[in-house]
């Protein structure tokens, strides 16, 4: 099953496209880390993946191909929407009544068990509360509603270091949990390095890398060699990025998984997930998008 | 999931949220406000039943009063005719009510979300967008209207024995729309009003200038211009009776060769009537002049009998103008993109 599946999504705001032509297919029972700079359309791609924006073309479908937004959708996804808005006025126990109010499924006890294990008291009006506290109530809440899909959008865009470890623990210990999938979006690479097992880039509105990070950090390697023989090196294998220092290359290389030998006279890395990301933000023309095809596309042949 | 197996996964559609729970929702959201709405009208109509009771007991006792004219009747009749002027003040500091009602609490009920950003919060939910606007709009439009209706019910049992004396028409225009249905209606008007400059405008406070605003306009045109227009006004020969006072919407002389002819003209026939007309206390004789010359006045009017024809088209139009404004607020939330 897909979490999120889009085909040729696009979305046009007055004259320019905040994303364009996205197709992707997001298993289940992943962390996705969906990545890129500012302006990607990380924002508008969850936004429709929840329903709170309509494509301008093509589709999204959720969970069992429900359309996104649609009451049954709704029911089994909680979205939190960057800096995480509540009703600031509202008393901590008022915001839990009010949220178990507008959904079917809801657990009480364990929105309270989770909120008193956090310190936070339930006296306090949500405004008082701290800015990581009301983004771990936001999150309280999304999970008490107990979806199978959690969207988190930034959710540690606005917190300092310790409030996003603490943050990323709460969505960690609750996959371990549940049978969750969860799909969070943030401009940091850093922060999701250690929760994301599957992560997707988006850049200029378009999905350029999509897969597994164990098989993307499998597949790929950095070669270090002569410059000058570098151009040589592309011919024979698909180098996503080369920066050149001096008489020395770095070349970031899709190997296709094979654990190939270097060839001669270079010597091959094991690539971090930043360094894989930012190489191919650097270059927008480059794509990896290894994962599973969309199921409707599969015998389509679109070229992967 | 096989295309086989999607159309009965489709048929298991979960139940939706019962509209009950939204009741603890839209109370909990806006108890500010309709607590502000209770004080208000509350505040009001505590006043308005001791005036009241005072006013009953004043017209009691100046209508039982024998023989009228007497000095001792005069006395009498004295705290009636001064509560009179009371009564006519108060009219006019109640006009506004029904947009301070409706605009505070059809306002901000959905520009407030779109202005700190929690509509993606209330969107979201399981209950989704449209069953969540559908049932706040109508709980707080009931609860707008019913109250405002009890207050209009309140006031026309205090304003009673000044129409019950003849004092005023009860078309009269700053009369009219506080009693029947039509507070009521204005009050419905206003909220839908707000709600929609809401969704459109998105920003509390200038939603509720604008609504402020329209209404306002929509009120006075209304008022100035379109209610004596619901039915054709009878016309009458001279001045109609007063016996139950009419709303007079306009008045002519004719001339003695059938003509209508000007106040001006009007004004230079009197100034050329003997003394003893031009200084008569009593304002018949002015007409009676004018009369023996062949001038002749034309009022046209509406009769007082036409109260609950007019009330029932103005609550009419209101009221469906009302559900389109909120239909359209609805739409709009619904097509919406965040």
């Amino acid at each position: 099953m897909n979490v999120i599946e889009a085909r040729g999504l696009g979305k046009r705001y007055r004259r320019s496209w905040a994303l364009r032509d996205a197709s992707l297919a997001i298993p289940a029972g992943h962390v996705v880390a969906l990545v890129g700079p500012n302006g990607a359309g990380k924002t508008t791609l969850l936004h429709m993946s929840v329903g709170l924006t309509t494509p301008t073309a093509g589709q999204v479908t959720v969970l069992d191909s429900e359309p996104a937004g649609s009451p049954a959708a709704l029911d089994q996804i909680a979205f939190v929407a960057q800096d995480a808005p509540l009703y600031k006025n509202l008393s901590v126990t008022d915001m839990l009544h009010l949220t178990r109010n507008l959904n079917r499924r809801w657990d009480q006890q364990r929105a309270e068990t989770r909120l008193t294990e956090l310190n936070i008291p339930l006296d306090r009006k949500v405004g008082k509360l701290s800015g990581g506290q009301q983004a771990q109530l936001a999150l309280t809440l999304a999970l008490a509603r107990q979806p199978r899909l959690l969207v988190l959008d930034e959710p540690l865009a606005s917190l300092d270091p310790l409030a996003r470890h603490d943050f990323m623990a709460s969505v960690m210990a609750a996959v371990a949990e549940d049978d969750l999938s969860v799909v969070l979006s943030s401009h940091v690479i850093a922060d999701l390095e250690r929760v994301a097992d599957y992560l997707i880039v988006l850049s200029h509105g378009q999905v350029q890398v999509a897969g597994e990070v164990e098989e993307l950090l499998a597949e790929h390697s950095v070669l270090t060699g002569p410059a000058a023989a570098a151009d040589d090196i592309a011919e024979r294998m698909a180098v996503v990025y080369a920066r050149r220092a001096g008489t020395v290359a770095h070349l970031l290389v899709r190997t296709g998984g094979a654990a190939e030998p270097a060839p001669s006279g270079w010597e091959a890395h094991p690539v971090g997930l930043e360094e894989l990301v930012l190489a191919y933000l650097r270059e927008p023309g480059a794509a990896a998008l290894p994962g599973p095809r969309p199921r409707v596309t599969q015998d389509s042949g679109i070229p992967a | 999931m096989t295309a086989v197996a999607a159309p009965a996964a489709r048929a298991t559609q979960p139940r939706p949220v019962p509209w009950t729970r939204l009741v603890w929702v839209t109370w909990r959201q806006h108890r500010a406000a309709l607590v502000g709405v209770a004080a208000l009208l509350g505040g009001l109509a505590v006043y308005l039943l001791i005036m009241g009771l005072k006013i009953h007991s004043a017209y009691r006792a100046a209508a039982s009063c024998h023989p009228l004219g007497s000095a001792i009747c005069d006395v009498t009749t004295r705290p009636f005719a001064s509560y009179y002027h009371t009564a006519q003040q108060m009219s006019l500091y109640l006009q506004v009510i029904p947009v301070v009602v409706g605009v505070f609490v059809g306002a901000p009920l959905l520009a407030r979300e779109l202005e700190t950003g929690t509509f993606r919060f209330a969107w979201t939910q399981g209950c989704g967008r449209l069953r969540w606007a559908v049932d706040k709009l109508a709980l707080l439009a009931i609860a707008v209207t019913v109250a405002a209706g009890a207050f209009s019910l309140l006031f026309s049992w205090y304003y009673q024995p000044f129409f019950a004396e003849h004092l005023d028409g009860v078309l009269a225009p700053q009369l009219f729309d506080l009693r029947g249905v039509d507070f009521a209606a204005w009050t419905l008007a206003a909220f839908a009003i707000g709600a929609v400059a809401g969704v459109l405008i998105k920003r509390t406070v200038p939603a509720i200038a604008a609504s402020l605003a329209i209404w306002t306009g929509l009120d006075f045109a209304t008022t100035l211009f379109l209610r004596r227009h619901y039915q054709a006004p009878l016309l009458t020969k001279g001045a109609p009776s007063y016996s139950h006072p009419p709303w007079v919407v306009g008045n002519w002389y004719t001339g003695p060769n059938g003509a209508v002819v000007s106040q001006q003209t009007i004004r230079q026939v009197v100034a050329h009537a003997p003394e003893s007309v031009q200084h008569s206390l009593n304002p018949n004789a002015a007409t009676a002049y004018l009369t023996a010359h062949h001038y002749t006045q034309w009022t046209i009017y509406h009769p007082e009998s036409r109260f609950w024809h007019f009330q029932l088209i103005e609550g009419g139009w209101l009221v469906t103008l009302s559900l389109i404004l909120l239909a359209a607020t609805v739409w709009l939330v619904r097509r919406r993109a965040a």
